[in-house]
């Protein structure tokens, strides 16, 4: 009977692959949802899970660069005895970079996202060296070049940049740029010390510099804070130190990392269950287009269901033959959207190559997918196979000879 | 071309030596009415049939159209249920049966033959035959007898064709072959040569005869064309959905096993 069926989806070639059109779409759709999602929760997991220390911010901030703390808060912290460092910063939109802001660059035709726009990253570097958990520098020494930021680079216009930063502002030459070249910003030449690369594009988009540097270019008023990035002695006590620091400074916020992954996850879980429903439209018209396809096809043929019933099928054989038609459809609009999710991420792992987003198929998203399908093309198939099953043989062949 | 249409003994489909006798009844048709809607009235199409067909007969039932032919046809192979009255095939009441009494009725002891050959397009010849048991399996017995049945209608060469490769007559062939795969009691065919050139129509009915002949079994076939009733053939008339006359072709008084419409 499965050879029956499957021959029967041959034998209307267009039908078939419009139907199957419809509803590979929508699981593309549902693919591509969560193979985003899954990347940007990695993404963020990997970005994030290295840093062990607890970020204070002023309450409400959702991040470093929309938050400012009083200088004071800094002295107090240091006063809590379970602290071991406490690092003052400055964060904040790089002003354009070699002339080029993000709209700028857009209007000349480069290819820019908000994720691209560069980032000032004000450091005070005495207190920033005795971390144990600091990003940058290890990401220099590990992939990078150059050196990081010493104490005698204080008020100097010295910065270390990424390496997606070093080849997206080239040098005159064209070429990335390198150690010991300068860089415009704001229309000021700064020394490039070092280059380093951590692979996310969320951190790779920060220009690092001493605290009193940056707050010249963001033009920010001496003392001024943005964050305090705090180690504790002991990271593994890092929920009491916070549960401490909030209780102290009512008004400030102090967050892990975890809780920032967990913080991002709850919003990505949002954003997925707004997007699934978006796409459970998409997928309601694919079910639309198997019952339509299969109602089609039924109708056609009502003379053979008649036929084979006289033949002695069952009404449960005749359903079974069109459900599994409409099944057959489905699994094969779940491959062919898990090939073209799988060929899209591919795609688009080529353009985002480096950034540290990196798109998958995972084994579970091809079974999603090919499940989802199945189960949507059977459901399509079940009315019907219904409708053609229950008709009286003699009327069956009646109306197909029609 | 071979014609050899013996039957294979099975526990439901042997016909015993003495039920080739002609004189046992094997369909009993009781005052049977059918009517059924279309569009917005109903129509009778069968008025209160009685008739008797013995076992191992070649029977006619003729008519005008739109007469109720075909409709009795079907009521016989259980492929519709009557209004009202009763139909006893081997003493087994079909009006009683369950929906998958019906269906095992339909697969093991009737073959259909219908007008316009109603071969499955996308199978071949071969499985077109062997339609009857695709829900279940196909046997290699099933699929060896499949095969010489077609090797005996002439078909030997075609069994991997598509039936749109084959002319009229040879679908009508595969259909026969189709009727005869399962060793049915009784064929049930409705206008078998409604569609075919004369010359095919003699084929088709030296087929049907022969087949008849060797294995005993009862054939009902519905036509308008009176060219191949025969003398020792019984035949029905069916008027206005009742029965007009029933006869021996060769007599015409009507036969004592065949009665009248009640």
């Amino acid at each position: 009977m499965g050879i029956f069926a499957w021959r029967n989806l041959l034998t209307r070639p267009i039908r078939t692959v419009l139907a199957l059109i419809g509803l590979s779409i929508p699981v593309l759709g549902v693919l591509g949802l969560f193979t985003l999602s899954n990347s940007l929760r990695d993404l963020v997991g990997d970005t994030l899970g290295g840093i062990e220390g607890v970020i204070v911010l002023n309450d409400n901030a959702i991040s470093p660069v929309l938050s400012h703390v009083p200088a004071s808060l800094a002295d107090d912290l240091r006063k809590i005895p379970d602290i071991h460092a406490v690092a003052p910063e400055v964060w904040g939109v790089a002003p354009p970079v070699e002339g080029q802001g993000m709209i700028a660059g857009m209007v000349k035709g480069k290819a820019m996202s908000i994720l691209d726009q560069p980032v000032i990253a004000g450091q005070e570097i005495a207190s920033h060296q005795g971390l144990h958990s600091a990003i940058f520098p290890k990401a220099l020494r590990d992939h990078g070049e150059g050196r990081f930021l010493q104490p005698g680079d204080e008020g100097k216009s010295n910065i270390v940049i990424s390496r997606k930063i070093a080849r997206e502002y080239p040098g005159a030459n064209g070429q990335p740029r390198k150690v010991g070249d300068s860089l415009k910003i704001g229309g000021k030449p700064f020394q490039i010390v070092g280059i380093y690369e951590t692979g996310s594009m969320l951190l790779d988009v920060v220009i690092v510099m001493d605290i009193k540097t940056a707050r010249q270019v963001l033009y920010r008023p001496e003392g001024s804070l943005s964050c305090i990035y705090v180690e504790g002695k002991d990271p593994a006590r890092n929920d009491a130190l916070i549960a401490g620091i909030e209780k102290s400074h009512p008004g400030f916020d102090a967050r892990s990392m975890g809780e920032a992954q967990a913080s991002f996850g709850t919003l990505m879980g949002q954003i997925d269950t707004f997007l699934l429903m978006t796409v459970s439209l998409a997928l309601l018209v694919g079910v639309v287009g198997i019952v339509n396809t299969m109602l089609m096809s039924t109708t056609e043929r009502f003379a053979e269901f008649g036929v084979l019933r006289t033949n002695g099928w069952s009404q449960g054989n005749i359903l079974a033959l069109v459900t599994l038609e409409s099944a057959f459809l489905g699994i094969l609009a779940g491959l062919v959207g898990c090939l073209l999710a799988w060929g899209g991420a591919t795609v688009a792992n080529h353009f985002l190559a480096g950034g540290g987003l990196q798109l998958g198929m995972t084994p579970s998203l091809w079974a999603i997918g090919i499940g989802l399908s199945l189960a949507t093309g059977t459901l399509g198939g079940l009315y019907p196979a219904w409708r053609a099953a229950r008709l009286v043989p003699m009327e069956a062949i009646r109306l197909g000879s029609h | 071309m071979a014609r050899e249409y013996g039957r294979p003994e099975s526990p439901h489909t042997a016909i015993p030596a003495e039920s080739r006798n002609r004189g046992l009844p094997m369909i009993d048709v009781r005052n049977v009415h059918k009517s059924y809607r279309s569009g917005s009235r109903w129509v009778e199409a069968l008025r209160g049939i009685s008739c008797r067909i013995d076992r191992g007969r070649f029977a006619f039932i003729v008519g005008p159209s739109g007469s109720g032919k075909s409709s009795l046809l079907y009521l016989l192979g259980a492929l519709d249920r009557p209004t009202t009255g009763e139909i006893l095939v081997d003493g087994q009441s079909l009006t009683g049966m369950s929906e998958a009494q019906q269906n095992a009725y339909r697969r093991e002891q009737i073959g259909f033959i219908f007008q316009a050959f109603n071969l499955i397009s996308n199978l071949t010849v071969l499985q077109n035959v062997l339609v009857p048991f695709l829900p279940r399996g196909v046997t290699a017995a099933q699929r060896s007898r499949a095969a010489e049945l077609l090797t005996s209608v002439g078909l030997a060469d075609r069994l991997d064709h598509r039936p749109y490769q084959l002319s009229g007559g040879e679908q009508q062939r595969v259909a026969i072959a189709r009727a005869l795969v399962k060793s049915p009691r009784l064929i049930l065919a409705d206008e078998p040569t409604g569609e075919l050139d004369s010359r095919t129509g003699d084929e088709i009915y030296t087929i049907l005869r022969q087949l008849q002949e060797s294995s005993g079994t009862t054939l009902v076939i519905v036509t308008h064309d009176r060219r191949f009733i025969t003398p020792e053939d019984l035949v029905l008339e069916i008027q206005d959905g009742q029965l007009a006359g029933t006869a021996e072709a060769d007599t015409i008084d009507y036969s004592a096993t065949a009665l009248t419409g009640r």
